[in-house]
């Protein structure tokens, strides 16, 4: 047997420390030269025994003495250290599989990362044991063995290896490893015995030990009991499985799958919200609807709008625009139903005059707001009037046996004459001039008018049975008369008294109502290469100047003193015909002798004849003094007709200058008020119906159509039937949700409704109806 | 009747003019409504367009025009229906196939001001750059100069204190039986002194915040205290408490708070005997840092049963908020008065502090309240600070921003020695870009004891679209998306109290981490880094030089 070759190393040489340096060259050296067996006797040397590197032989070293930190540091595997005592901070630092058996304490950071090897305490371990131990899997992992306790801290961050705490007489009897072990651990396992307060629960659990747990540790108990001399406590320590505990950490798995929470919310909320704040939470007592949570897409009641049907909610454009609110897209809808006697005949509810009015001197608001206007140009409702010439009257109601007087038989006056009559009541007509028609017969240029159409009409309204009295001229006495002897009294009298002009010269002028009177009866003025001066250049003016012309006048200049208000036709065809139009002039004076009219900006012009067209105001005299009037005699009428004295109503321009078309719109709204009046019925005034908005009105549906001529069935393709549904089932076809569906009732009417449980309220109905039917409304 | 011929374009605002343009694709639209059903603003509405193409399939040309009509999503140009950008119409979308895009180059408030009345709106300063906060770095690392703490294995203690703190040697103590003890004879005054969490929910009145948000929130801060020990407090906001909360035990983690319209104080003074638990602390709201000098109002439409019972009003009529307490005349009797009433309600056991907006005049406040020793603390807050309705340009314009408003306000007391004794709240943009840990740490750092937040948790804990690139931003309009800031139960019943507050909890679990990842290389632990300047540097010299930190570069 080779004889081992033993060597002592002392730390204090001739009473000196021998620097760590020093003393670890001399261990290396040592060992180098064949020493197998070291005994060193230190003096607070660092980093004793560790490093050797014996290529396949045992080391033994035995240290006595005060040693100095990281005793065994980097301790090689074949290295087996005893000391014989105590050590200082991390024994066995990144132990490599060195045996290091301490036969005393040991302090902080003892097997701190240690990778391999063992270590054998035979007391206590102090603060950070056991911390950042390491297993790799190429080696056998590191085991410690503690035979006390152990201090706070222990085992962080531990990575893998073996501890063992055999709680022996520990320093602190209620936790034999410190405060708040474990923190960080990530491998490897921890037996223990004996009480403890707490670990990091966050990494590791507390766990009974296993058969195979139990098998390791009796079979590894006793060579370390016998190491560090203390055999005599196999016994106890091995005494029953139920003594011992271990510490394991949670997998990187389980970790992963742990939840954040201590406690669910919803446990939360009934364990303790509820039961500190009442049931429902602290605004249950306050709400109505259920405490349950929506989704963003909702149907019913949750919905935020609505899709309502408004057919017919709106007026559409056309009758919004006309005066005398006929209803065009009625008569286009007729027309496409092949209905078209009904669809002309319709108008004649609504103005008795369609041919007259619409067909010839209307400048056609209806056409104007036409919706069709956006696409190409508007349904040609004038040429639908003029289509009415040939209709036969209706038949009037059964008579009433109410007598109403009429006064004035124009525009207002006959049309509301005609709608009382439709009504059945007993109409007294009386009209000042030989014949009935107002301006229509006795102003309007026939070129504009031909008169075959208006008697045409003229006679259509006679037909229907009103008493017609003409030439009758209604003075005060007379309208006492008319007033006792009649259920109610309409004043349609018109306005023809000029408006004076306050200029000298004006007694030598002529106004544009007589004058263009005289030429409608007959009496025409000879102005053969005469020089006509008009004073007022509205629509008035210009008829004046076209019949100045007719009348051979060789030159005729309407002037005003504002831009001038003429429009349409009447402009149109003065301006054709040569007038010329100055503005702004102020008449300063017409001189006859000079046939010569001055300005007030010095300029002026030659007038053989000079007419005032600056508008006309009616004569009431004839009205009781309770029938208010304006200054000038306008008379005081609301809407519908209503003046002062319950019984008198007022149309057309005696209550303010318009045109024709507002005259039987008036004249139609009063029939109404006194039919409604005498029915007993309540005060009738005309409910506002809002015009549809355009943007409503889609109209990318329809193609650009602007050539053709006239035909009825042509015009009512083009109408967009704005405001009125023209069941072309667009919006039961669009919904994804298939909430729309068509109601047919028996009477042909049908509707279109949702299901409010299928429809979200999404908008597309409303988005894509061709006729702006379907609104979205709140849902409330 | 307008005639129908109009003028087409005219005056009519292009899309480009808009903040977000909603990007559409009709190859992938189904047509199912969803996000019209749902936009804010009906921005996007179905439409109708006609396509014409014009085809010749011969071999000769024989041109024929095909017509198709077809359904679209349409942007309106109606400058009051413009996209706010909330993105609703592309969170309910189920084919990806609509999304609002934002456009820089918009003219949206050249136009927003219809009818004369200049845009409000909600949120806070439309300013999406870098804010002096997050400047602001953690520069001294604590490696071997100071012990190096580790954040995962340390204890930390991340608490501060709302109260005044009396020093030492003010304190009425005496020396029985060798030991010492209070001297409760003495008649001096005490201050209630609370311990809380460093960051708090800052003043979001049941009102601005719908019934399902607040709870939220409130639940949170419950659990938090409950559950995970994180005294979070919360402040009401002014709009009264609901009674159940009054009288229950976790009123102590609420701060109710007064205000110029005094709204729900009759409710929360009857509930006083019937309280079991005192609430936290007592805010007085003189200013708001969102819209400085300016008050508030509810709007009728908004105070519904929920809010009239609260509130303690009638339902339907308008609730304003003056911008001044009505019957203060001096910057002496205002505070005192008003902290003198509010601490004599509970019998002079909870805190009361008053809150302003930043201001250049903070100081004179500050200096008052030194004075005042029953001043609890105060709370300042900063430009940056959001609000449910308030005019764009006070928002914008309006107010000083926290970090040099803080900074002087906190030197001014470490020149008088009173630094640790009067605690100073800031609030105002912490988090504003999500950073708030860092934020708030940057605010303590800076001498703040506390930090508030607001926009913060609602974008955090309730997905609040809004942003400072005036995304969403119509809390004022009482439509919100996501049903925080709305009266409206079919708007906030999307909005789910449990969520929110396990938000709530997760945020501050994440910010309590994200502290101690600040804190613990920077060395401390166990005290709150109140002041500690010197670990907070500044790239840029000017502010360095303003909130007299070091510049690094």
């Amino acid at each position: 047997m080779k004889k081992v070759k033993k060597v002592t190393i002392k730390g204090t040489v001739k009473g000196k420390r021998v620097p760590s340096r020093l003393l670890e060259e001399e261990i290396q050296e040592a060992v180098e030269k064949g020493a197998r067996h070291l005994h060193i006797i230190a003096n607070g040397q660092h980093g004793i025994g560790g490093r050797i590197w014996p290529r396949g032989e045992t080391i033994k070293i035995t240290v006595e003495g005060p040693v100095g930190q990281r005793l065994g540091s980097m301790g090689m595997p074949g290295t087996e250290i005893l000391i014989k005592g105590s050590v200082s901070d991390d024994v066995g630092w990144i132990n490599c599989g060195a045996k290091i058996t301490v036969l005393g304490d040991v302090t902080n950071g003892a097997h701190n990362a240690a990778a391999q090897g063992r270590l054998y305490v035979q007391g206590g371990g102090g603060a950070r044991c056991d911390t950042m131990t390491k297993h790799n899997p190429k080696h056998d992992p590191p085991e410690s063995w503690y035979f006390r306790d152990v201090g706070d801290t222990f085992a962080e961050f531990k990575a893998g290896g073996v501890a063992v705490v055999c709680g022996v007489n520990p320093r602190n009897p209620e936790n034999i490893l410190g405060y708040r072990p474990c923190v960080g651990m990530v491998s490897g396992v921890i037996y223990f015995r004996g009480p403890i307060k707490g670990y990091s629960e966050a990494d590791v659990r507390l766990l009974e030990l296993s058969d195979q747990d139990w098998q390791w540790l009796t079979a590894n108990m006793k060579p370390y009991l016998k190491a560090i001399d203390r055999s005599e406590f196999y016994e106890e320590l091995t005494r029953s499985m139920d003594d011992w505990k271990k510490l394991v950490p949670y997998t990187a798995q389980e970790r992963a799958k742990r939840r954040p929470f201590k406690m669910s919310i919803r446990e939360f909320r009934t364990g303790i919200w509820e039961k500190g704040v009442g049931e429902g939470g602290i605004f249950a007592e306050y709400l109505t609807h259920p405490l349950t949570v929506l989704p963003y897409i909702t149907t019913g009641a949750d919905r935020r709008f609505r899709p309502v049907w408004n057919n017919m909610k709106y007026a559409p454009p056309c009758e919004y625009g006309c005066p005398s609110e006929i209803p065009t897209q009625k008569r286009a809808r007729f027309i496409r139903e092949g209905k078209l006697k009904e669809a002309l005949e319709l108008v004649l509810q609504y103005s008795p005059l369609p041919a007259t009015v619409c067909g010839e001197i209307c400048p056609n608001l209806c056409m104007e707001s036409c919706t069709r206007t956006r696409l190409d140009k508007p349904v040609n409702i004038k040429e639908l009037g003029r289509a009415s010439i040939d209709l036969k009257a209706p038949e009037p109601r059964p008579d009433t046996g109410r007598k109403i007087a009429v006064i004035g038989g124009g525009p207002g006056g006959l049309s509301a004459a005609w709608h009382l009559r439709l009504e059945g009541h007993s109409v007294d007509l009386y009209e000042a001039e030989k014949k009935l028609g107002g301006k229509l017969e006795y102003c309007i240029p026939r070129g504009r008018l031909p008169q075959e159409i208006l008697s045409r009409e003229l006679k259509r309204i006679a037909e229907i049975g009103i008493n017609i009295h003409t030439g009758v001229k209604v003075d005060r006495k007379k309208f006492n008369d008319i007033y006792r002897s009649h259920d109610a009294v309409v004043v349609a009298c018109g306005a023809h008294k000029p408006r004076k002009l306050d200029v000298p010269g004006v007694r030598d002028m002529v106004s544009a109502y007589d004058f263009l009177r005289d030429i409608n009866t007959g009496r025409l003025p000879d102005l053969k290469d005469k020089k006509v001066v008009i004073i007022g250049a509205g629509n008035v003016g210009m008829d004046v100047a076209a019949q100045a012309f007719h009348c051979g006048a060789k030159e005729v200049t309407a002037v005003d003193v504002q831009k001038p208000a003429a429009f349409g036709k009447e402009l149109e065809i003065a301006e054709s015909l040569g007038t010329k139009i100055l503005w702004p002039r102020f008449t300063e004076k017409y001189v006859r002798k000079e046939r010569r009219i001055y300005f007030t900006d010095g300029t002026s012009l030659e007038a053989d004849l000079a007419v005032v067209a600056i508008g006309d105001m009616p004569s009431t005299d004839f009205l009781p003094p309770a029938v208010h009037t304006h200054k000038n005699g306008w008379i005081q009428a609301d809407e519908a007709g209503f003046t002062s004295d319950a019984k008198i109503f007022a149309v057309g321009d005696v209550t303010s200058l318009g045109l024709v078309t507002h005259a039987i719109g008036q004249g139609k709204k009063a029939a109404k008020a006194v039919h409604a009046q005498l029915s007993g019925r309540s005060y009738y005034m005309p409910a506002p119906r809002p015009v549809v908005p355009y943007e409503k009105i889609k109209t990318a549906y329809y193609d650009l159509r602007k050539k053709g001529p006239f035909r009825p069935e042509a015009e009512a393709e083009r109408c967009l039937s704005c405001a009125v549904c023209r069941d072309c089932h667009m919006c039961e076809a669009i919904c994804y949700y298939g909430a729309i569906s068509r109601n047919a009732f028996e009477d042909g009417s049908y509707e279109y409704v949702v299901d409010d449980e299928s429809c979200i309220g999404c908008g597309f109905c409303a988005g894509i109806c061709p006729c702006g039917i379907w609104e979205m409304v709140e849902n409330i | 009747m307008e005639p129908a011929t109009r003028l087409d374009n005219n005056h009519e605002l292009t899309l480009k003019d808009f903040p977000y343009i909603v990007r559409w694709r009709d190859d992938r639209c189904k047509r199912c409504g969803r996000c019209t059903a749902v936009c804010p603003m009906f921005a996007i509405e179905p439409a109708v367009i006609v396509q014409r193409v014009l085809r010749s399939e011969g071999s000769l040309p024989e041109p024929k025009a095909v017509r198709r009509v077809v359904t679209i999503i349409k942007q309106s140009t109606d400058i009051g229906k413009y996209c706010t950008g909330c993105a609703t119409c592309s969170l309910v979308c189920p084919n990806d196939a609509i999304e609002p895009e934002y456009n820089p180059r918009h003219k949206f408030i050249f136009h927003k001001n219809k009818g004369g009345h200049p845009y409000r709106r909600g949120g806070r300063r439309n300013s999406p750059g870098l804010s002096t906060l997050d400047r602001l770095r953690f520069t001294r690392i604590s490696m071997l100069t100071d012990p190096a703490l580790d954040a995962g294995r340390h204890e930390f203690r991340i608490r501060t204190y709302l109260g005044r703190v009396l020093p030492a040697e003010e304190l009425p103590l005496k020396v029985a039986d060798g030991k010492l003890e209070l001297d409760r004879k003495s008649g001096k005054f005490i201050p209630p002194v609370r311990e809380i969490y460093p960051v708090m929910i800052g003043s979001m009145s049941i009102g601005a915040l719908s019934p399902n948000m607040w709870e939220g929130l409130a639940m949170g801060v419950t659990y938090l205290n409950e559950v995970e020990g994180m005294p979070v407090v919360m402040c009401s906001g002014e709009g009264g408490m609901p009674r159940r909360l009054l009288k229950s035990r976790f009123i102590k983690y609420f701060i109710p708070q007064i205000a110029s319209g005094y709204f729900g104080w009759d409710e929360i003074v009857r509930a006083i005997p019937e309280m079991i638990e005192d609430p936290c602390a007592i805010e007085i709201k003189y200013g708001q840092g969102a819209k400085p000098g300016d008050g508030g109002l509810l709007m009728a439409h908004k105070v519904l049963k929920l809010i009239a019972e609260i509130r303690g009003v009638p339902m339907g009529v308008d609730l304003p908020s003056p911008p001044t307490h009505q019957t203060k005349y001096s910057i002496e009797e205002a505070v005192a008065k008003m902290i003198q009433s509010m601490y004599m309600a509970w019998g002079f056991r909870v805190p009361v502090y008053p809150k302003i907006s930043g201001s250049r005049t903070a100081k004179a406040v500050l200096n008052n309240l030194v004075r005042n020793p029953y001043a609890a603390a105060l709370s300042i807050d900063g430009d940056d600070g959001g609000t449910g309705a308030a005019y764009n340009v006070s928002m914008d314009s309006m107010g000083h921003p926290i970090a040099s408003n803080l900074r002087e306000c906190y030197l001014d007391l470490v020149a008088q020695g009173k630094q640790n004794e009067l605690p100073l709240i800031a609030a105002g943009g912490a988090g504003k870009r999500g950073n708030l840990a860092a934020n708030a740490a940057a605010l303590f750092m800076l001498g703040a004891s506390a930090v508030s937040i607001g926009k913060y948790i609602m974008q955090a804990a309730a997905g609040c679209f809004g942003d400072e690139y005036n995304r969403c931003n119509v809390c004022n309009l009482g439509r919100c998306p996501r049903g925080i800031t709305t009266q409206d139960p079919r708007l906030y019943r999307r909005l789910d109290p449990d969520v929110v507050a396990e938000r709530v909890v997760e945020v501050f679990k994440s910010l309590d981490v994200e502290l101690k990842k600040i804190f613990a290389p920077m060395g401390r632990s166990t005290e709150l880094p109140i002041g500690m300047s010197d670990g907070i540097s500044a790239d840029d010299p000017a502010i360095a030089e303003r909130l007299k930190i070091s510049y690094v570069c």
